[in-house]
Protein backbone atom coordinates (compact mmCIF):
# COMPACT_ATOMS: atom_id res chain seq x y z
CA UNK A 1 0.00 0.00 0.00
CA UNK A 2 1.22 3.44 -0.64
CA UNK A 3 0.44 4.49 2.88
CA UNK A 4 2.67 1.75 4.15
CA UNK A 5 5.67 2.96 2.19
CA UNK A 6 5.15 6.48 3.47
CA UNK A 7 5.00 5.08 6.98
CA UNK A 8 8.28 3.36 6.54
CA UNK A 9 9.99 6.43 5.21
CA UNK A 10 8.65 8.51 7.98
CA UNK A 11 9.89 6.05 10.56
CA UNK A 12 13.49 6.35 9.52
CA UNK A 13 13.38 10.10 9.45
CA UNK A 14 11.75 10.25 12.79
CA UNK A 15 14.30 7.97 14.33
CA UNK A 16 17.07 10.28 13.14
CA UNK A 17 15.30 13.42 14.25
CA UNK A 18 14.40 11.91 17.58
CA UNK A 19 18.02 10.97 18.22
CA UNK A 20 19.38 14.39 17.37
CA UNK A 21 16.78 16.31 19.22
CA UNK A 22 16.83 14.10 22.23
CA UNK A 23 20.48 14.86 22.64
CA UNK A 24 20.09 18.57 22.29
CA UNK A 25 16.61 19.66 23.35
CA UNK A 26 14.48 19.41 26.52
CA UNK A 27 12.29 16.34 27.02
CA UNK A 28 9.09 18.30 26.44
CA UNK A 29 10.21 19.21 22.92
CA UNK A 30 11.51 15.70 22.39
CA UNK A 31 8.11 14.37 23.26
CA UNK A 32 6.72 16.62 20.54
CA UNK A 33 8.80 14.88 17.92
CA UNK A 34 7.56 11.47 18.88
CA UNK A 35 4.76 11.63 16.41
CA UNK A 36 2.39 8.76 16.60
CA UNK A 37 2.08 7.55 12.99
CA UNK A 38 1.11 3.93 12.44
CA UNK A 39 3.96 1.54 12.79
CA UNK A 40 6.58 4.22 13.35
CA UNK A 41 5.97 5.16 16.91
CA UNK A 42 8.61 5.04 19.59
CA UNK A 43 8.04 5.13 23.29
CA UNK A 44 9.93 7.82 25.15
CA UNK A 45 10.44 6.48 28.67
CA UNK A 46 12.89 9.19 29.60
CA UNK A 47 10.33 11.94 29.05
CA UNK A 48 8.85 13.42 32.16
CA UNK A 49 5.61 14.01 30.30
CA UNK A 50 4.12 10.61 30.95
CA UNK A 51 0.70 11.86 30.05
CA UNK A 52 2.05 13.10 26.75
CA UNK A 53 3.53 9.69 25.97
CA UNK A 54 0.27 8.11 26.97
CA UNK A 55 -1.44 10.37 24.47
CA UNK A 56 1.13 9.38 21.91
CA UNK A 57 0.61 5.72 22.62
CA UNK A 58 -3.10 5.94 22.21
CA UNK A 59 -2.73 8.00 19.05
CA UNK A 60 -0.35 5.41 17.67
CA UNK A 61 -2.76 2.62 18.48
CA UNK A 62 -5.52 4.46 16.70
CA UNK A 63 -3.34 5.12 13.71
CA UNK A 64 -2.42 1.46 13.49
CA UNK A 65 -6.04 0.46 13.72
CA UNK A 66 -6.94 2.92 10.96
CA UNK A 67 -4.23 1.46 8.80
CA UNK A 68 -5.50 -2.05 9.35
CA UNK A 69 -9.03 -0.96 8.61
CA UNK A 70 -7.96 0.63 5.37
CA UNK A 71 -6.21 -2.60 4.41
CA UNK A 72 -9.38 -4.58 5.05
CA UNK A 73 -11.26 -1.99 3.08
CA UNK A 74 -8.97 -2.45 0.12
CA UNK A 75 -9.61 -6.17 0.28
CA UNK A 76 -13.33 -5.49 0.36
CA UNK A 77 -12.98 -3.17 -2.62
CA UNK A 78 -11.29 -5.92 -4.60
CA UNK A 79 -13.98 -8.37 -3.63
CA UNK A 80 -16.66 -5.92 -4.68
CA UNK A 81 -14.99 -5.31 -8.01
CA UNK A 82 -15.38 -8.92 -9.01
CA UNK A 83 -17.89 -9.00 -11.71
CA UNK A 84 -18.43 -12.69 -12.03
CA UNK A 85 -22.04 -13.71 -12.06
CA UNK A 86 -21.38 -16.84 -10.10
CA UNK A 87 -19.04 -17.52 -7.27
CA UNK A 88 -20.15 -14.34 -5.56
CA UNK A 89 -18.41 -13.90 -2.25
CA UNK A 90 -21.56 -12.37 -0.85
CA UNK A 91 -21.10 -13.95 2.51
CA UNK A 92 -17.49 -12.89 2.79
CA UNK A 93 -18.33 -9.40 1.60
CA UNK A 94 -21.07 -9.20 4.23
CA UNK A 95 -18.76 -10.39 6.96
CA UNK A 96 -16.01 -8.04 5.91
CA UNK A 97 -18.46 -5.15 5.73
CA UNK A 98 -19.69 -5.84 9.24
CA UNK A 99 -16.15 -6.12 10.56
CA UNK A 100 -15.10 -2.89 8.91
CA UNK A 101 -18.17 -1.09 10.23
CA UNK A 102 -17.40 -2.24 13.74
CA UNK A 103 -13.82 -1.17 13.47
CA UNK A 104 -14.75 2.22 12.11
CA UNK A 105 -17.22 2.87 14.92
CA UNK A 106 -14.67 1.66 17.48
CA UNK A 107 -12.09 3.95 15.97
CA UNK A 108 -14.54 6.82 16.14
CA UNK A 109 -15.09 6.34 19.88
CA UNK A 110 -11.38 5.86 20.50
CA UNK A 111 -10.62 9.06 18.66
CA UNK A 112 -13.22 10.92 20.70
CA UNK A 113 -11.64 9.52 23.86
CA UNK A 114 -8.27 10.66 22.65
CA UNK A 115 -9.60 14.12 22.08
CA UNK A 116 -11.13 14.21 25.53
CA UNK A 117 -7.86 13.04 27.04
CA UNK A 118 -6.01 15.74 25.19
CA UNK A 119 -8.42 18.39 26.38
CA UNK A 120 -8.09 17.17 29.96
CA UNK A 121 -4.30 17.26 29.56
CA UNK A 122 -4.47 20.80 28.32
CA UNK A 123 -6.59 21.80 31.26
CA UNK A 124 -4.56 20.00 33.92
CA UNK A 125 -0.95 20.76 33.15
CA UNK A 126 1.06 23.65 32.04
CA UNK A 127 2.45 22.55 28.74
CA UNK A 128 4.14 24.39 25.94
CA UNK A 129 2.40 25.75 22.89
CA UNK A 130 4.24 23.28 20.71
CA UNK A 131 2.78 20.34 22.56
CA UNK A 132 -0.72 21.72 22.23
CA UNK A 133 -0.41 22.35 18.54
CA UNK A 134 1.27 19.00 18.07
CA UNK A 135 -1.45 17.05 19.81
CA UNK A 136 -4.11 19.05 17.99
CA UNK A 137 -2.41 18.27 14.69
CA UNK A 138 -2.17 14.57 15.54
CA UNK A 139 -5.82 14.36 16.46
CA UNK A 140 -6.85 16.21 13.33
CA UNK A 141 -4.72 13.98 11.19
CA UNK A 142 -6.23 10.85 12.67
CA UNK A 143 -9.70 12.25 12.21
CA UNK A 144 -8.96 13.04 8.57
CA UNK A 145 -7.68 9.56 7.96
CA UNK A 146 -10.69 8.03 9.55
CA UNK A 147 -12.91 10.21 7.36
CA UNK A 148 -11.06 9.09 4.27
CA UNK A 149 -11.46 5.50 5.27
CA UNK A 150 -15.17 5.98 5.85
CA UNK A 151 -15.54 7.64 2.45
CA UNK A 152 -13.73 4.79 0.78
CA UNK A 153 -15.97 2.37 2.59
CA UNK A 154 -19.01 4.17 1.24
CA UNK A 155 -17.58 4.13 -2.29
CA UNK A 156 -16.95 0.44 -2.05
CA UNK A 157 -20.49 -0.18 -0.89
CA UNK A 158 -21.94 1.80 -3.78
CA UNK A 159 -19.72 -0.08 -6.20
CA UNK A 160 -20.91 -3.30 -4.68
CA UNK A 161 -24.58 -2.36 -5.14
CA UNK A 162 -23.93 -1.40 -8.75
CA UNK A 163 -22.27 -4.71 -9.41
CA UNK A 164 -25.16 -6.55 -7.80
CA UNK A 165 -27.54 -4.68 -10.09
CA UNK A 166 -25.49 -5.62 -13.12
CA UNK A 167 -25.44 -9.24 -12.02
CA UNK A 168 -29.19 -9.24 -11.54
CA UNK A 169 -29.68 -7.79 -15.00
CA UNK A 170 -27.43 -10.35 -16.54
CA UNK A 171 -29.09 -13.16 -14.66
CA UNK A 172 -32.50 -12.06 -15.84
CA UNK A 173 -31.24 -11.77 -19.37
CA UNK A 174 -30.05 -15.34 -19.32
CA UNK A 175 -33.08 -16.87 -17.68
CA UNK A 176 -35.52 -15.14 -20.04
CA UNK A 177 -35.24 -15.77 -23.74
CA UNK A 178 -32.50 -13.34 -24.61
CA UNK A 179 -32.78 -10.99 -27.56
CA UNK A 180 -29.85 -10.71 -29.87
CA UNK A 181 -27.13 -8.74 -28.13
CA UNK A 182 -24.11 -9.87 -29.97
CA UNK A 183 -22.22 -6.65 -29.54
CA UNK A 184 -22.37 -6.73 -25.80
CA UNK A 185 -19.79 -9.39 -25.05
CA UNK A 186 -17.28 -7.62 -27.25
CA UNK A 187 -17.95 -4.26 -25.68
CA UNK A 188 -17.68 -5.69 -22.21
CA UNK A 189 -14.61 -7.67 -22.95
CA UNK A 190 -12.27 -4.84 -23.82
CA UNK A 191 -12.20 -2.97 -20.51
CA UNK A 192 -11.90 -6.21 -18.59
CA UNK A 193 -9.38 -7.76 -20.91
CA UNK A 194 -6.91 -4.98 -20.32
CA UNK A 195 -5.97 -6.27 -16.89
CA UNK A 196 -2.82 -8.23 -17.42
CA UNK A 197 -2.72 -9.88 -14.01
CA UNK A 198 -2.75 -13.66 -13.77
CA UNK A 199 -6.20 -15.05 -13.30
CA UNK A 200 -8.20 -17.96 -12.03
CA UNK A 201 -11.01 -19.51 -14.07
CA UNK A 202 -14.29 -19.64 -12.25
CA UNK A 203 -16.45 -22.78 -12.49
CA UNK A 204 -19.41 -22.11 -14.74
CA UNK A 205 -21.73 -25.09 -14.77
CA UNK A 206 -24.13 -23.68 -17.32
CA UNK A 207 -21.43 -23.05 -19.87
CA UNK A 208 -20.08 -26.52 -19.41
CA UNK A 209 -22.43 -28.69 -21.34
CA UNK A 210 -23.34 -26.21 -24.01
CA UNK A 211 -19.91 -25.33 -25.28
CA UNK A 212 -18.88 -26.95 -28.50
CA UNK A 213 -15.35 -27.56 -27.28
CA UNK A 214 -16.41 -29.48 -24.24
CA UNK A 215 -13.27 -31.58 -24.31
CA UNK A 216 -11.21 -28.51 -23.54
CA UNK A 217 -13.48 -27.52 -20.71
CA UNK A 218 -13.00 -30.81 -18.92
CA UNK A 219 -9.23 -30.53 -18.41
CA UNK A 220 -9.68 -26.87 -17.56
CA UNK A 221 -12.18 -27.64 -14.84
CA UNK A 222 -9.87 -30.27 -13.44
CA UNK A 223 -7.05 -27.74 -13.53
CA UNK A 224 -9.15 -25.27 -11.64
CA UNK A 225 -10.15 -27.76 -9.01
CA UNK A 226 -6.53 -28.56 -8.35
CA UNK A 227 -5.13 -25.08 -8.37
CA UNK A 228 -8.01 -23.22 -6.74
CA UNK A 229 -7.12 -24.15 -3.15
CA UNK A 230 -3.58 -23.08 -3.84
CA UNK A 231 -4.13 -19.60 -5.25
CA UNK A 232 -4.94 -16.80 -2.88
CA UNK A 233 -8.11 -14.81 -3.10
CA UNK A 234 -6.44 -11.60 -4.17
CA UNK A 235 -5.11 -13.22 -7.31
CA UNK A 236 -8.44 -14.63 -8.24
CA UNK A 237 -10.34 -11.44 -8.69
CA UNK A 238 -8.77 -10.11 -11.80
CA UNK A 239 -8.52 -13.39 -13.67
CA UNK A 240 -12.08 -14.36 -12.92
CA UNK A 241 -13.56 -11.48 -14.93
CA UNK A 242 -11.50 -12.44 -17.95
CA UNK A 243 -12.25 -16.13 -17.79
CA UNK A 244 -15.83 -15.33 -17.03
CA UNK A 245 -15.95 -12.96 -19.93
CA UNK A 246 -14.71 -15.65 -22.28
CA UNK A 247 -17.12 -18.25 -21.01
CA UNK A 248 -19.93 -15.75 -20.83
CA UNK A 249 -19.29 -14.64 -24.35
CA UNK A 250 -19.39 -18.23 -25.53
CA UNK A 251 -22.55 -18.87 -23.60
CA UNK A 252 -24.12 -15.70 -24.86
CA UNK A 253 -23.23 -16.56 -28.43
CA UNK A 254 -24.85 -19.94 -27.99
CA UNK A 255 -27.94 -18.30 -26.54
CA UNK A 256 -28.03 -16.00 -29.53
CA UNK A 257 -27.78 -18.93 -31.86
CA UNK A 258 -30.55 -20.70 -30.01
CA UNK A 259 -32.84 -17.69 -30.11
CA UNK A 260 -32.10 -17.17 -33.79
CA UNK A 261 -33.08 -20.75 -34.44
CA UNK A 262 -36.27 -20.19 -32.47
CA UNK A 263 -37.09 -17.19 -34.58
CA UNK A 264 -36.38 -19.15 -37.70
CA UNK A 265 -38.75 -21.86 -36.57
CA UNK A 266 -41.41 -19.22 -35.95
CA UNK A 267 -40.88 -17.84 -39.39
CA UNK A 268 -41.18 -21.29 -40.92
CA UNK A 269 -44.39 -21.98 -39.03
CA UNK A 270 -45.89 -18.72 -40.20
CA UNK A 271 -44.80 -19.51 -43.71
CA UNK A 272 -46.50 -22.90 -43.53
CA UNK A 273 -49.71 -21.35 -42.18
CA UNK A 274 -49.79 -18.76 -44.90
CA UNK A 275 -49.15 -21.29 -47.61
CA UNK A 276 -51.89 -23.59 -46.35
CA UNK A 277 -54.36 -20.71 -46.23
CA UNK A 278 -53.45 -19.77 -49.73
CA UNK A 279 -53.90 -23.39 -50.72
CA UNK A 280 -57.51 -23.16 -49.60
CA UNK A 281 -57.94 -20.03 -51.64
CA UNK A 282 -56.51 -21.81 -54.63
CA UNK A 283 -58.99 -24.65 -54.19
CA UNK A 284 -61.83 -22.15 -54.11
CA UNK A 285 -60.59 -20.57 -57.27
CA UNK A 286 -60.48 -23.98 -58.83
CA UNK A 287 -64.07 -24.66 -57.87
CA UNK A 288 -65.18 -21.34 -59.17
CA UNK A 289 -63.59 -22.06 -62.49
CA UNK A 290 -65.23 -25.44 -62.68
CA UNK A 291 -68.60 -23.89 -61.94
CA UNK A 292 -68.01 -21.35 -64.62
CA UNK A 293 -67.06 -24.06 -67.05
CA UNK A 294 -70.22 -26.03 -66.28
CA UNK A 295 -72.37 -22.94 -66.61
CA UNK A 296 -70.87 -21.97 -69.87
CA UNK A 297 -71.20 -25.48 -71.24
CA UNK A 298 -74.85 -25.60 -70.20
CA UNK A 299 -75.50 -22.24 -71.71
CA UNK A 300 -73.79 -23.35 -74.87
CA UNK A 301 -75.96 -26.46 -75.12
CA UNK A 302 -79.06 -24.38 -74.53
CA UNK A 303 -78.08 -22.07 -77.25
CA UNK A 304 -77.31 -24.95 -79.54
CA UNK A 305 -80.73 -26.37 -78.86
CA UNK A 306 -82.23 -23.02 -79.41
CA UNK A 307 -80.43 -22.77 -82.66
CA UNK A 308 -81.59 -26.19 -83.61
CA UNK A 309 -85.09 -25.39 -82.61
CA UNK A 310 -84.97 -22.14 -84.46
CA UNK A 311 -83.68 -23.82 -87.57
CA UNK A 312 -86.03 -26.78 -87.24
CA UNK A 313 -88.91 -24.70 -86.06
CA UNK A 314 -89.55 -23.18 -89.46
CA UNK A 315 -91.45 -26.22 -90.42
CA UNK A 316 -93.64 -25.68 -87.43
CA UNK A 317 -93.96 -22.05 -88.31
CA UNK A 318 -94.99 -22.91 -91.88
CA UNK A 319 -97.47 -25.36 -90.46
CA UNK A 320 -98.83 -22.76 -88.11
CA UNK A 321 -98.96 -20.22 -90.90
CA UNK A 322 -100.84 -22.72 -92.98
CA UNK A 323 -103.24 -23.27 -90.13
CA UNK A 324 -103.67 -19.53 -89.81
CA UNK A 325 -104.26 -19.12 -93.50
CA UNK A 326 -106.76 -21.89 -93.27
CA UNK A 327 -108.58 -20.07 -90.55
CA UNK A 328 -108.43 -16.88 -92.55
CA UNK A 329 -109.90 -18.73 -95.52
CA UNK A 330 -112.68 -20.04 -93.35
CA UNK A 331 -113.30 -16.57 -92.03
CA UNK A 332 -113.28 -15.16 -95.50
CA UNK A 333 -115.67 -17.86 -96.61
CA UNK A 334 -117.99 -17.04 -93.76
CA UNK A 335 -117.89 -13.33 -94.46
CA UNK A 336 -118.01 -13.60 -98.21
CA UNK B 1 -9.48 -7.54 -38.40
CA UNK B 2 -6.20 -9.28 -38.73
CA UNK B 3 -3.84 -11.60 -37.01
CA UNK B 4 -0.27 -10.42 -36.96
CA UNK B 5 1.43 -13.45 -35.47
CA UNK B 6 0.84 -16.85 -33.97
CA UNK B 7 3.32 -18.47 -31.63
CA UNK B 8 3.49 -21.80 -29.93
CA UNK B 9 5.70 -21.89 -26.90
CA UNK B 10 6.61 -24.32 -24.23
CA UNK B 11 5.81 -22.50 -21.04
CA UNK B 12 8.51 -23.61 -18.69
CA UNK B 13 8.15 -23.15 -14.94
CA UNK B 14 8.24 -19.60 -13.76
CA UNK B 15 11.96 -19.21 -13.47
CA UNK B 16 13.06 -19.91 -17.00
CA UNK B 17 12.02 -18.28 -20.22
CA UNK B 18 9.51 -20.04 -22.42
CA UNK B 19 10.91 -21.88 -25.39
CA UNK B 20 9.51 -21.03 -28.77
CA UNK B 21 8.35 -24.13 -30.60
CA UNK B 22 6.82 -22.55 -33.64
CA UNK B 23 6.35 -19.08 -34.98
CA UNK B 24 4.32 -17.68 -37.83
CA UNK B 25 3.99 -13.97 -38.43
CA UNK B 26 2.50 -11.82 -41.10
CA UNK B 27 4.50 -8.63 -41.34
CA UNK B 28 3.62 -7.81 -44.89
CA UNK B 29 1.90 -4.59 -43.96
CA UNK B 30 4.93 -3.14 -42.28
CA UNK B 31 7.67 -1.41 -44.15
CA UNK B 32 10.59 -3.53 -45.24
CA UNK B 33 12.95 -2.15 -42.66
CA UNK B 34 10.58 -2.59 -39.78
CA UNK B 35 9.92 -6.22 -40.41
CA UNK B 36 12.78 -7.71 -38.45
CA UNK B 37 12.17 -5.44 -35.48
CA UNK B 38 8.51 -6.33 -35.51
CA UNK B 39 9.44 -10.01 -35.51
CA UNK B 40 11.74 -9.45 -32.54
CA UNK B 41 9.02 -7.57 -30.77
CA UNK B 42 6.62 -10.42 -31.42
CA UNK B 43 9.08 -12.95 -30.05
CA UNK B 44 9.85 -10.95 -26.94
CA UNK B 45 6.31 -10.05 -26.04
CA UNK B 46 5.20 -13.59 -26.75
CA UNK B 47 7.78 -14.95 -24.36
CA UNK B 48 6.82 -12.47 -21.67
CA UNK B 49 3.12 -13.11 -21.91
CA UNK B 50 3.59 -16.86 -22.03
CA UNK B 51 5.78 -16.84 -18.97
CA UNK B 52 3.16 -14.86 -17.09
CA UNK B 53 0.23 -17.05 -18.02
CA UNK B 54 -0.37 -19.72 -15.43
CA UNK B 55 -1.26 -23.16 -16.75
CA UNK B 56 -4.82 -23.99 -17.77
CA UNK B 57 -5.68 -20.37 -18.13
CA UNK B 58 -6.38 -17.82 -20.76
CA UNK B 59 -5.22 -14.28 -20.79
CA UNK B 60 -5.59 -11.20 -22.94
CA UNK B 61 -3.16 -8.33 -22.70
CA UNK B 62 -3.40 -5.02 -24.48
CA UNK B 63 -0.01 -4.03 -25.80
CA UNK B 64 0.18 -0.78 -27.78
CA UNK B 65 -2.19 -1.37 -30.62
CA UNK B 66 -2.26 -5.13 -30.41
CA UNK B 67 -4.20 -7.47 -28.26
CA UNK B 68 -2.12 -10.42 -27.24
CA UNK B 69 -4.14 -13.49 -26.37
CA UNK B 70 -2.47 -16.36 -24.62
CA UNK B 71 -3.75 -19.78 -23.73
CA UNK B 72 -1.67 -22.05 -21.62
CA UNK B 73 -2.59 -25.69 -21.40
CA UNK B 74 -0.41 -27.89 -19.23
CA UNK B 75 2.77 -26.21 -20.29
CA UNK B 76 2.03 -25.84 -23.98
CA UNK B 77 1.19 -22.25 -24.61
CA UNK B 78 -0.24 -20.63 -27.73
CA UNK B 79 0.01 -16.89 -28.16
CA UNK B 80 -1.71 -14.82 -30.79
CA UNK B 81 -1.21 -11.17 -31.72
CA UNK B 82 -4.40 -9.67 -33.00
CA UNK B 83 -5.73 -6.20 -33.47
CA UNK B 84 -8.52 -4.77 -31.38
CA UNK B 85 -11.33 -5.70 -33.70
CA UNK B 86 -10.71 -9.40 -33.71
CA UNK B 87 -13.28 -10.95 -31.43
CA UNK B 88 -11.72 -12.41 -28.34
CA UNK B 89 -13.71 -15.60 -28.45
CA UNK B 90 -12.61 -16.46 -31.95
CA UNK B 91 -9.06 -15.75 -30.90
CA UNK B 92 -9.22 -18.24 -28.09
CA UNK B 93 -10.94 -20.89 -30.14
CA UNK B 94 -8.21 -20.43 -32.74
CA UNK B 95 -5.55 -20.89 -30.06
CA UNK B 96 -7.35 -24.03 -28.91
CA UNK B 97 -7.27 -25.44 -32.41
CA UNK B 98 -3.62 -24.60 -32.82
CA UNK B 99 -2.72 -26.38 -29.62
CA UNK B 100 -4.78 -29.44 -30.53
CA UNK B 101 -3.19 -29.60 -33.93
CA UNK B 102 0.27 -29.22 -32.48
CA UNK B 103 -0.30 -31.98 -30.01
CA UNK B 104 -1.67 -34.19 -32.74
CA UNK B 105 1.24 -33.67 -35.05
CA UNK B 106 4.11 -33.48 -32.62
CA UNK B 107 2.89 -35.52 -29.73
CA UNK B 108 4.93 -35.00 -26.62
CA UNK B 109 8.25 -34.26 -28.23
CA UNK B 110 7.93 -30.60 -27.42
CA UNK B 111 8.37 -31.22 -23.75
CA UNK B 112 12.04 -31.93 -24.25
CA UNK B 113 12.72 -28.80 -26.28
CA UNK B 114 15.33 -26.66 -24.65
CA UNK B 115 15.92 -23.94 -27.20
CA UNK B 116 13.94 -22.08 -29.82
CA UNK B 117 13.21 -24.28 -32.75
CA UNK B 118 13.53 -22.54 -36.05
CA UNK B 119 11.86 -25.04 -38.33
CA UNK B 120 8.61 -23.68 -39.66
CA UNK B 121 5.42 -25.52 -39.16
CA UNK B 122 3.31 -25.13 -42.30
CA UNK B 123 0.05 -25.60 -40.46
CA UNK B 124 0.69 -22.46 -38.46
CA UNK B 125 1.37 -20.37 -41.55
CA UNK B 126 -1.78 -21.74 -43.20
CA UNK B 127 -3.75 -21.06 -40.06
CA UNK B 128 -2.48 -17.50 -40.02
CA UNK B 129 -3.79 -16.82 -43.50
CA UNK B 130 -6.94 -18.85 -43.17
CA UNK B 131 -8.05 -17.36 -39.91
CA UNK B 132 -7.67 -13.72 -40.81
CA UNK B 133 -11.41 -13.89 -41.04
CA UNK B 134 -12.60 -14.61 -37.50
CA UNK B 135 -15.61 -16.51 -38.70
CA UNK B 136 -13.36 -19.30 -39.90
CA UNK B 137 -11.87 -19.87 -36.50
CA UNK B 138 -14.99 -19.58 -34.49
CA UNK B 139 -17.68 -21.98 -35.55
CA UNK B 140 -20.18 -20.09 -33.48
CA UNK B 141 -19.59 -16.96 -35.51
CA UNK B 142 -19.94 -18.90 -38.71
CA UNK B 143 -23.17 -20.48 -37.58
CA UNK B 144 -24.51 -17.14 -36.45
CA UNK B 145 -23.65 -15.58 -39.76
CA UNK B 146 -25.30 -18.34 -41.75
CA UNK B 147 -28.36 -18.20 -39.56
CA UNK B 148 -28.63 -14.49 -40.16
CA UNK B 149 -28.42 -14.98 -43.90
CA UNK B 150 -31.06 -17.66 -43.70
CA UNK B 151 -33.27 -15.36 -41.72
CA UNK B 152 -32.95 -12.65 -44.35
CA UNK B 153 -33.80 -15.12 -47.08
CA UNK B 154 -36.80 -16.29 -45.10
CA UNK B 155 -38.00 -12.75 -44.64
CA UNK B 156 -37.85 -12.26 -48.39
CA UNK B 157 -39.71 -15.53 -48.86
CA UNK B 158 -42.45 -14.43 -46.55
CA UNK B 159 -42.79 -11.17 -48.41
CA UNK B 160 -43.17 -12.97 -51.70
CA UNK B 161 -45.65 -15.37 -50.16
CA UNK B 162 -47.70 -12.40 -49.00
CA UNK B 163 -47.67 -10.99 -52.53
CA UNK B 164 -48.77 -14.39 -53.80
CA UNK B 165 -51.60 -14.33 -51.32
CA UNK B 166 -52.77 -10.99 -52.62
CA UNK B 167 -52.69 -12.24 -56.20
CA UNK B 168 -54.63 -15.31 -55.21
CA UNK B 169 -57.22 -13.14 -53.55
CA UNK B 170 -57.71 -11.10 -56.69
CA UNK B 171 -57.90 -14.33 -58.69
CA UNK B 172 -60.61 -15.62 -56.42
CA UNK B 173 -62.61 -12.47 -56.90
CA UNK B 174 -62.31 -12.66 -60.62
CA UNK B 175 -63.19 -16.34 -60.77
CA UNK B 176 -66.28 -15.85 -58.63
CA UNK B 177 -67.35 -12.99 -60.88
CA UNK B 178 -66.80 -15.24 -63.85
CA UNK B 179 -68.93 -17.99 -62.39
CA UNK B 180 -71.73 -15.52 -61.62
CA UNK B 181 -71.62 -14.19 -65.12
CA UNK B 182 -71.65 -17.64 -66.65
CA UNK B 183 -74.59 -18.59 -64.48
CA UNK B 184 -76.56 -15.57 -65.72
CA UNK B 185 -75.63 -16.49 -69.22
CA UNK B 186 -76.95 -20.01 -68.74
CA UNK B 187 -80.21 -18.81 -67.25
CA UNK B 188 -80.68 -16.38 -70.04
CA UNK B 189 -80.05 -19.01 -72.61
CA UNK B 190 -82.45 -21.37 -70.92
CA UNK B 191 -85.06 -18.63 -70.77
CA UNK B 192 -84.87 -17.86 -74.43
CA UNK B 193 -84.98 -21.54 -75.20
CA UNK B 194 -88.07 -22.22 -73.13
CA UNK B 195 -90.34 -19.61 -74.63
CA UNK B 196 -89.76 -20.40 -78.30
CA UNK B 197 -92.94 -22.28 -78.58
CA UNK B 198 -94.94 -19.07 -78.84
CA UNK B 199 -93.46 -18.40 -82.17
Amino acid sequence: MQAKSSYRDRTDEFFGIVETLRRSIAPAAAANINVAYGGGRREDPRSAAVMQSEFNRRASVIGLAIHQTSQKLSKLAQLAKRSSVFDDPTREIGELTAVIKQEISGLNTALLDLQAVRNSHNDERNISRDTTTHSATVVDDLKNRLMDTTKEFKDVLTLRTENMKIHENRRQRFTNNPSKESTNPFVRQRPLASKPAPSQPAPLPWANGSSSSSSQLVPRRQGEAESSPLLQQSQQQQMVPLQDTYMESRAEALHNVESTIHELSNIFTQLATMVSQQGEIAIRIDQNMEDTLANVEGAQSQLARYLNSISSNRWLMIKIFFVLIAFLMVFLFFVA
Amino acid sequence: MKITALLVLKAAPETTDPVILSNASDVSHFGYFQRSSVKEFVVFVGRTVASRTPPSQRQSVQHEEYKVHAYNRNGLCAVGFMDDHYPVRSAFSLLNQVIDEYQKSFGETWRSAKEDSSQPWPYLADALTKFQDPAEADKLLKIQRELDETKIILHKTIDSVLARGEKLDSLVEKSSDLSMASQMFYKQAKKTNSCCTIL
